[in-house]
C-alpha cells in the first residue's frame, strides 16, 4: 500500500470512532481559545504551534475523504488532499505537542488536542517515521521490563545501595523488599526513581518502616518500570505489550495493591486505562498512587516529620497526567504541606497548571532541547520564578527532566525532585530525622 | 423570474427544503454520534461534582470553560448566543401566538405584550447585532484566530450579519406588518404558502432558512455536538 493510501486508510478510519475523534473533526467552531491557553503557542506564538493548525493536518484530510462537504467543495469546506511525503513535516508537528490537555480544559467544546496528537503520531509510527529516542525507549523496555535496560542484577545492586545510604542517615536497617510473593502492595515507579534520583522510592520504604510495614510491600527486580512510551508514540499494541509485563508481574506476587510511583502517564494508563478499560479482564488487585497511600497515613497521624529539614520554599508542579488526567492534586500537596516548612503554591494549578513543555514524551528527546528550554518550556519557567521557590517538586520523571533542563539553562538556583523526596528528609524514624546535608 | 416566482420560491420553496435539510441532516448526525462507540475513558479533572448531565448542561448554557481561557470571547459569545436564543424565542411567538395566549392568561393586556416585545425586540436585534460584529472583529484582529480562520468560518459569520442586518432593517425601517409572518408560518403548515412580498423580509427569510440548511454541514454542528463532546470529558 502507498504511503498516500495508509495515511487516508488511517484518517478515515475515524468515521468509525472513537466517538471523541470524530466530533473534534467535525465540530471545532474555530475560536482559537486553545492557542490562548497552550504552553507551546504561548512560547512561541507562530502558525506551526497553533492547536488547531496542527489537528487540521488530520481534519482536512478527513473532510476530503470522509465528508460529502468536503468532497464536493474541496479547501471551500476545509479540506485537503494528502501530498506523498507530507508525513516527514508531521513528525515535527505532532512532537511539538506536549499532549497536556491544557486545550481541552479551556475549550467551550472540550475538544481535547492530545487526541488528535495521538493519532497523528500513530499514522507516523505506521510508516516507521516515530523519532529514534522514542523507539529505543520503546524496544528497550519491551526487551528488559524496563526503560532503562537495567537487568535485575544491576537493580539490586541499586537497591542495595539506597539501603546503605538509608542506615547512613537513620542508623537502622531500612528495607526495599525485593520480589516478595504474597505482599500486599507492589511498587511500581518509573525506573529513574530507583536509578537516577532515588529519594522517592527511599521516602516511600520510610514510610512502610515507619508505619511497621516493611513486610507488607515489595518491588519487582524485572519489572520496577512502570514508564509506557506506547503512549506517546500512539501505538496501542505496544502500549498493551509494555502495560501487561507490569501486571502479570502483580497478579504472580498476589499483591492486593499496585502501587504506582511518581510517574503521571504510568498511573494514567493503569488507572484511567487499563483498569475501566478491562484491558486484561477483572484484576485481582487494585490500582492505588503511593502518594494517595502516604497522605492517607498523614491524615491519620500516623508519621512524624521535622518539617525543620526542609526549610527552603517548595513549590508543587502539578504533572499534566496526574492533575488534568487523574485528578491526583491533593495529595501531593498533603504531603508537601506535612514535610516542608514553607510551601508555596504556584499559579494557576491543580488542572490549570501550564504543562512542563516535556510532556507527551518530549522531555526524552534532545533532538528538540532547544525548542523544549526556548519555546515548551517557557511559561514553565516564569510560573517557578514566580512562586520564589528554592526547590520545585513534580511527581513525574519525564517532568522532573524537563524541568532541571530548564532551571539549568535559564540560570534559575532552583532544585527539582519529587513529592517522596521532601518526606525523605524529614520523616523521623525512631523520633530522629536523616543525618545528611550533601543534598543538592 | 418575476417578481412572484422568486417570491414563491424563496418562501414558498426553500422553507420545506431547509427544514427538511436541516432536520434529516440532524438527525442522522444525532443518530451517528449516538452508536459511534467511544470505548475509552477520558475523564478531565477536575471531575464534575455532580451529574455529567449536569455539568455538561452548564457548558452549554454558560460555557464556564470558555469563561476560564477567554474572558473577551466569553463576553461576545455568550451574550451572541443567549440573545440568539431570544430571538429564535421571539420568533417563535411571532409566527405561532401561542406565547400570546399564555401570557394573557396569566393577566397581561396585549398592550403590555406588544411594548415588552418592541423593547426586547429592538434590544435583542442591536445587541446581537452587535457581538456578531465583535466576533468577526476578533477573528480578523488576532494572529491565533486570523490563521486559523477559513472559507466556512467567514460564510458562517457572514450569513448571520445579513440575516441581523435584514432582521433589524424590517425592524426600524418603514413598518413591517408582522401579522404577514404569522400568516405566512400558519400557511406553509397547511402547504399553501401565502408569501408577503416585502423584498427586505424576502432576504432576511432566504438567508436565514440558508443557515439553517448549512447548519448539518458546517462548524455550527457545534451546536448539539458540544452535547457529546462534553460528555465524553465530564464523565
Amino acid at each position: 500500500m502507498s504511503e498516500k493510501q495508509e495515511v487516508i486508510n488511517q484518517i478515515t478510519a475515524i468515521d468509525k470512532g472513537p466517538k471523541a475523534l470524530k466530533l473534534y473533526m467535525e465540530i471545532c467552531a474555530r475560536c482559537g481559545t486553545c492557542a490562548s491557553v497552550c504552553p507551546v503557542y504561548f512560547g512561541e506564538p507562530s502558525a506551526k504551534y497553533n492547536p488547531v493548525l496542527r489537528s487540521d493536518l488530520i481534519r482536512s484530510i478527513f473532510k476530503k475523504h470522509a465528508t460529502t462537504t468536503g468532497k464536493l467543495f474541496g479547501s471551500l469546506a476545509g479540506a485537503h488532499d494528502y501530498t506523498e511525503g507530507e508525513i516527514k513535516e508531521w513528525v515535527d508537528w505532532f512532537y511539538s505537542c506536549t499532549g497536556c490537555r491544557r486545550c481541552a480544559t479551556y475549550c467551550p467544546f472540550g475538544i481535547d488536542n492530545s487526541v488528535i496528537t495521538r493519532k497523528g503520531r500513530a499514522i507516523i509510527d505506521k510508516l516507521g517515521l516515530t523519532p529514534e529516542t522514542m523507539l529505543k525507549v520503546i524496544k528497550t523496555s519491551l526487551e528488559t521490563g524496563n526503560t532503562d535496560g537495567a537487568s535485575p542484577e544491576a537493580f539490586r545492586a541499586a537497591v542495595a545501595f539506597l539501603e546503605e545510604e538509608m542506615k547512613e542517615e537513620h542508623g537502622v536497617d531500612i528495607k526495599i523488599p525485593i520480589d516478595v510473593e504474597g505482599a500486599e502492595y507492589f511498587y511500581v515507579p518509573p525506573s529513574g526513581d530507583v536509578l537516577v534520583n532515588p529519594e522517592a522510592t527511599t521516602g516511600l520504604a520510610k514510610v512502610f518502616h515507619a508505619l511497621g510495614m516493611t513486610d507488607k510491600w515489595t518491588m519487582s527486580s524485572c519489572f520496577f518500570d512502570g514508564a509506557n512510551y506506547g503512549l506517546f508514540t500512539g501505538n496501542d499494541a505496544d502500549m498493551k505489550a509494555d502495560n501487561k509485563h507490569c501486571v502479570d508481574e502483580a497478579k504472580k506476587l498476589k499483591c492486593k495493591v499496585m502501587l504506582m510511583g511518581e510517574c503521571g502517564h504510568a498511573y494514567r494508563i493503569m488507572k484511567m486505562m487499563m483498569e475501566p478499560g478491562k484491558w486484561w479482564g477483572d484484576l485481582p488487585f487494585k490500582v492505588m498512587n503511593c502518594m494517595e497511600f502516604t497522605a492517607e497515613q498523614i491524615k491519620a497521624g500516623r508519621l512524624k516529620f521535622d518539617k525543620n529539614m526542609n526549610p527552603d520554599p517548595v513549590t508543587y508542579h502539578d504533572p499534566c497526567n496526574f492533575a488534568r488526567s487523574c485528578g491526583i492534586v491533593e495529595e501531593p500537596r498533603d504531603i508537601l504541606k506535612a514535610t516542608c516548612l514553607d510551601y508555596r503554591e504556584m499559579y494557576p494549578n491543580r488542572g490549570e497548571n501550564w504543562c512542563c513543555g516535556g510532556g507527551a514524551g518530549l522531555s526524552a528527546m534532545d533532538s528538540i532541547y532547544e525548542f523544549r528550554m526556548n519555546v515548551s518550556g517557557k511559561k514553565k519557567v516564569e510560573q517557578t520564578k514566580a512562586t520564589g521557590a528554592k526547590y520545585v517538586a513534580a511527581a513525574c520523571a519525564n517532568c522532573k527532566r524537563q524541568l532541571t533542563q530548564l532551571m539549568e539553562f535559564h540560570g534559575e538556583k532552583v532544585a527539582v525532585g519529587g513529592v517522596h523526596d521532601m518526606l525523605s528528609r524529614s520523616i523521623l524514624i525512631n523520633g530522629k530525622a536523616a543525618v545528611r546535608t550533601d543534598y543538592v | 423570474m418575476s417578481v412572484n416566482t422568486y417570491e414563491f420560491i424563496v418562501g414558498g420553496i426553500i422553507p420545506y427544503l431547509a427544514v427538511l435539510t436541516f432536520v434529516v441532516g440532524m438527525a442522522y448526525r444525532f443518530k451517528v454520534w449516538f452508536k459511534t462507540p467511544q470505548p475509552a475513558r477520558m475523564t478531565l479533572f477536575p471531575a464534575p461534582q455532580g451529574s455529567t448531565a449536569k455539568a455538561v448542561l452548564a457548558e452549554a448554557l454558560f460555557f464556564p470553560s470558555l469563561f476560564k481561557g477567554d474572558k473577551l470571547l466569553w463576553c461576545a459569545s455568550w451574550v451572541f448566543h443567549a440573545t440568539l436564543v431570544l430571538v429564535f424565542v421571539g420568533h417563535i411567538r411571532v409566527f405561532t401566538g401561542l406565547a400570546d395566549s399564555i401570557m394573557l392568561a396569566v393577566g397581561m393586556t396585549p398592550a403590555t405584550i406588544d411594548k415588552m416585545s418592541l423593547t426586547s425586540g429592538v434590544a435583542a436585534g442591536v445587541i446581537l447585532l452587535a457581538s456578531a460584529i465583535l466576533l468577526l472583529a476578533r477573528r480578523l484582529a488576532f494572529a491565533r484566530v486570523r490563521e486559523i480562520s477559513g472559507v466556512g468560518d467567514f460564510v458562517a459569520l457572514l450569513l448571520l450579519l445579513g440575516i441581523l442586518a435584514t432582521g433589524d432593517m424590517l425592524r426600524f425601517g418603514p413598518h413591517f406588518n408582522l401579522a404577514q409572518t404569522r400568516e405566512w408560518a400558519w400557511s406553509l403548515l397547511s402547504f399553501s404558502p401565502v408569501v408577503p412580498s416585502n423584498p427586505i423580509f424576502l432576504v432576511h427569510a432566504l438567508l436565514a432558512l440558508l443557515l439553517v440548511a448549512y447548519i448539518p454541514f458546517s462548524k455550527v454542528l457545534h451546536f448539539g455536538g458540544i452535547f457529546f463532546s462534553q460528555s465524553a470529558l465530564r464523565r
